[in-house]
């Protein structure tokens, strides 16, 4: 560290710039139609649902669930998992928290739907789902079927849409084929065999609603049901999907939901990017008036700050799993620029001080780095615990931090208050990008500096005229 | 040489600690005056926005929302700044939680009763009371927990200059701080919500940055001069020598917040304003306590606990 070379500057600063224009734009190529992203960009930063729209719903049972075990919750957690797919959304997160027996769904908006309605999707996803075949289509007082219980929902092998033609007007219709288990087929074959001989009824429900009843003629045994009625092909296919996805142990009621029109939040969006290049600009312009070549230095610093943050978002690094940005989490970025400028002045102005004591030039420096640092450091660490309460508290419930902080949480349940964790990531990343930056890079630069002749006059690190 | 202020901060802490009290009443005052709102997520409730076009009847649409819903809410009418569209906001009166099918019944009922205004839904937030007020404790306990992390941390970084009333005067200093936060959103009339709990986290870790730094001089400072020099002056030349630093900051950091406050107010991105303009009071009382509170207050302990082992 003693010795630093005439080059270094200029491999540090190309080394950031390069860096950073990478993690802004990525690297892809363009063939045609298809587009290979090799290192992605701040363009692929998943934006969270404060900003592009989407869902966030907390579930828990229904009151009339009782006993419900941490079984029956992860089963309910895969078959909302499985509902999500088959509604077309990929881009979901599913958090369980069992100790408060809450599920916690965030999903964006679709972005290839206008007319997307989430209210819809979210009381689909809480639904039972219960498919049954019942004896009789009897009902109680309200309209609860009473009919016993033929065949439920884990009978059924998969569920398929087909056509097939109506037996009156010979047109041809969709209609859900079923394919029984060997357990299902036994059941199946044994109850039509009885309800044959009386031409008795069996009726098909979906929770509480009947979807048809059809005569029974002759027995069944080959094990496969259709279920026909009024359906269109869209309707067919729901119904599909849903005895596909099978039935949740016990109904879903919603405890919280946000959704929000990606109309409103990427103006958000906008206007923060807008802001951080302004706000950049004039630091920069503030940094080299009063601080000069240690200011121009801090410019280049804070900008590969920026951009590691920004890699470590988009998903630049292998090791950092892309993360979903929010707009406090935009606030966290701005916070440790905020902290690496303050890491900037600090050695910045220590170095002029010790300029006026009478260093020399290179004492100078490596005193203001040297005394600089503990202030920086105790600074920066502090920031960093804040952050990782931050993260405990508000993150998924199985990190490794919110298992650390369990034992003084555990009495909230999850909330996953993903716009605050979403702050605290932010603040961490660009507090260690600032140990990078604003304190090694920013010192190798002006050292190497320092060695040119023609930067070797004091006043340009705020000293004295004269030397 | 480096022209170095000398101002007096700790026999000016009369002054100072007048300024605490009488800004103190100010936010007490105006938490009476114009009442403390909780956001539904801390709350409980549900407000619906839809978006629409022309003219509507709000008593028309109020009645409407509570045939359909069967509970009262009030009706207000915005206009998005940047869109100039129409939106409507819809909150239940009282803080309650409205299952999906509710909500798809409230949001049919509007599109058929007013076919020719294109009654959209923008966006809806319904959080149960019960799960808002444990999200409320489980800030408040994150923030208890972040102060005994901060009082420890630096009372094992800065033992040389007593760590303990160190970290314990730089939390007085940091609960002034959260206080003026606090009265500028209850000034403004805006609702305590969670970019609430951003903005005093930030702060937080903002504030104690400039303390630690002061404290960091004073430790260096200890160490050169501790035996010639009382703690008042000790503490005075800190300060006095961290000075210019702890302005550049500040001005570099509010000049960003500012510049988001600013393009905020022209987009009219409302959820950014509530953050960045209680961000910029939180900033600058940073630098007020951190300066003229903490250090002061840290001689004023020493003093009393070097008096008393002389008395004793």
């Amino acid at each position: 560290m003693k010795r630093v070379g005439k080059p270094v500057f200029f491999i540090v600063a190309i080394f950031i710039i390069v860096f950073t224009a990478v993690a802004f734009f990525g690297i892809s190529t363009q063939f045609g139609d298809v587009e290979t992203v090799y290192i992605k960009g701040a363009g692929d930063i998943r934006w969270g649902i404060d900003i592009r729209g989407g869902v966030d719903v907390t579930f828990k049972p229904a009151d009339d669930a009782v006993d419900v075990t941490d079984a029956q919750m992860s089963a309910a957690e895969a078959i909302i998992k499985t509902r999500l797919v088959s509604q077309n959304i990929n881009d979901y997160e599913v958090y369980t928290d069992y100790s408060g027996q809450r599920i916690i769904v965030r999903f964006p908006w679709k972005s290839d739907e206008t007319n997307f309605d989430p209210a819809a999707a979210v009381e689909e996803l809480g639904e039972t789902a219960s498919l049954t075949f019942r004896d009789g289509q009897g009902v109680d007082d309200e309209g609860m079927p009473t009919g016993e219980v033929i065949l439920n929902g884990s009978d059924v092998l998969t569920a398929s849409v087909v056509f097939i033609p109506n037996e009156l007007t010979q047109i041809t219709e969709p209609a859900v084929s079923l394919e029984l288990t060997d357990s299902g087929i036994e059941k199946f074959a044994e109850a039509t065999g009885r309800l044959a001989e009386s031409n008795g009824v069996i009726s098909i429900w979906m929770d509480d609603t009947m979807i048809s009843a059809p005569q029974v003629n002759e027995q069944i045994s080959d094990g496969m049901a259709i279920i026909s009625g009024n359906f269109t092909t869209e309707s067919a296919t729901e119904l599909a999907d849903k005895i596909n996805a099978g039935a949740l142990p016990f109904e879903l009621v919603t405890d919280t939901f946000r959704t929000i029109s990606p109309k409103l939040g990427m103006g958000a969006r906008d206007a923060m990017f807008l802001s951080c290049v302004i706000a950049y600009i004039l630091i920069v312009i503030f940094m080299i008036i009063f601080y000069r070549l240690p200011g121009v230095v801090a410019g280049i610093a804070l900008l590969g700050q920026i951009g590691g943050t920004i890699a470590a978002i988009s998903g630049f690094f292998p090791f950092f799993s892309s993360f979903t940005l929010t707009v406090p989490g935009i606030a966290g970025i701005i916070l440790a620029v905020g902290v690496g400028v303050d890491a900037n002045i600090i050695t910045a102005s220590r170095i002029r001080e010790e300029l006026y004591n009478g260093k020399s030039l290179d004492g100078a420096i490596d005193a203001g780095f040297k005394r600089g640092f503990t202030a920086v450091f105790d600074g920066n660490i502090t920031m960093v615990l804040i952050a990782l309460i931050l993260m405990g508290a508000f993150g998924t419930p199985d990190s490794f931090l919110a298992v650390l902080l369990k034992p003084l949480f555990f009495a909230f349940g999850a909330t996953t208050e993903g716009t605050i964790y979403s702050f605290g990531y932010t603040l961490v990343v660009g507090v260690i990008f600032n140990f990078l930056m604003g304190i090694t890079a920013s010192r190798l630069m002006l050292k190497s500096l320092s060695k040119f002749k023609c930067f070797r006059n004091p006043a340009l690190y705020g000293g004295a005229k004269s030397c | 040489m480096l022209k170095i202020p000398k101002i007096k901060f700790v026999e000016n802490k009369k002054i100072y600690f007048s300024i605490v009290i009488v800004l103190l009443a100010i936010t007490l005052i105006s938490c009476f005056v114009f009442g403390v709102n909780l956001d539904i997520k801390f709350k409980g409730g549900t407000i619906v926005t839809y978006s629409y076009t022309g003219d509507i009847d709000t008593n028309a649409v109020k009645s409407t929302v509570e045939d359909a819903i069967g509970f009262s809410v009030s009706v207000q009418q915005s206009e998005d700044f940047a869109t100039k569209n129409q939106n409507l906001v819809i909150s239940l009166t009282d803080s309650q939680h409205l299952q999906m099918d509710v909500q798809q019944d409230m949001t049919a009922s509007l599109v058929a009763a007013f076919p020719d205004n294109a009654i959209e839904k923008l966006s809806d937030t319904s959080v149960d009371p019960s799960m808002g007020s444990k999200f409320f404790a489980k800030s408040m306990v994150a923030l208890v927990f972040s102060f005994i992390v901060l009082v420890v941390y630096i009372g094992f970084r800065f033992k040389r200059i007593q760590g303990w009333t160190a970290g314990i005067s730089a939390i007085c200093a940091l609960l002034f701080d959260i206080c003026m936060v606090f009265a500028s959103f209850v000034i403004c009339r805006m609702p305590l919500d969670d970019n609430f709990v951003a903005v005093v986290l930030t702060i937080l870790g903002y504030s104690i940055n400039n303390t630690i730094v002061i404290y960091d001089r004073l430790r260096e400072n200890q160490r050169l001069h501790g035996k010639n020099m009382t703690y008042a002056e000790l503490m005075n030349l800190s300060i006095n020598q961290t000075l210019s630093r702890c302005i550049h900051t500040s001005v570099t950091t509010v000049t960003a917040m500012v510049t988001v406050c600013v393009v905020a107010i022209i987009f009219g991105v409302t959820s950014i304003i509530s953050f960045a303009f209680p961000m910029i009071i939180g900033m600058i009382s940073g630098v007020f306590t951190s300066t003229c509170i903490a250090g002061p207050l840290w001689v004023t302990w020493q003093e009393h606990r070097s008096n008393k082992k002389a008395n004793a």
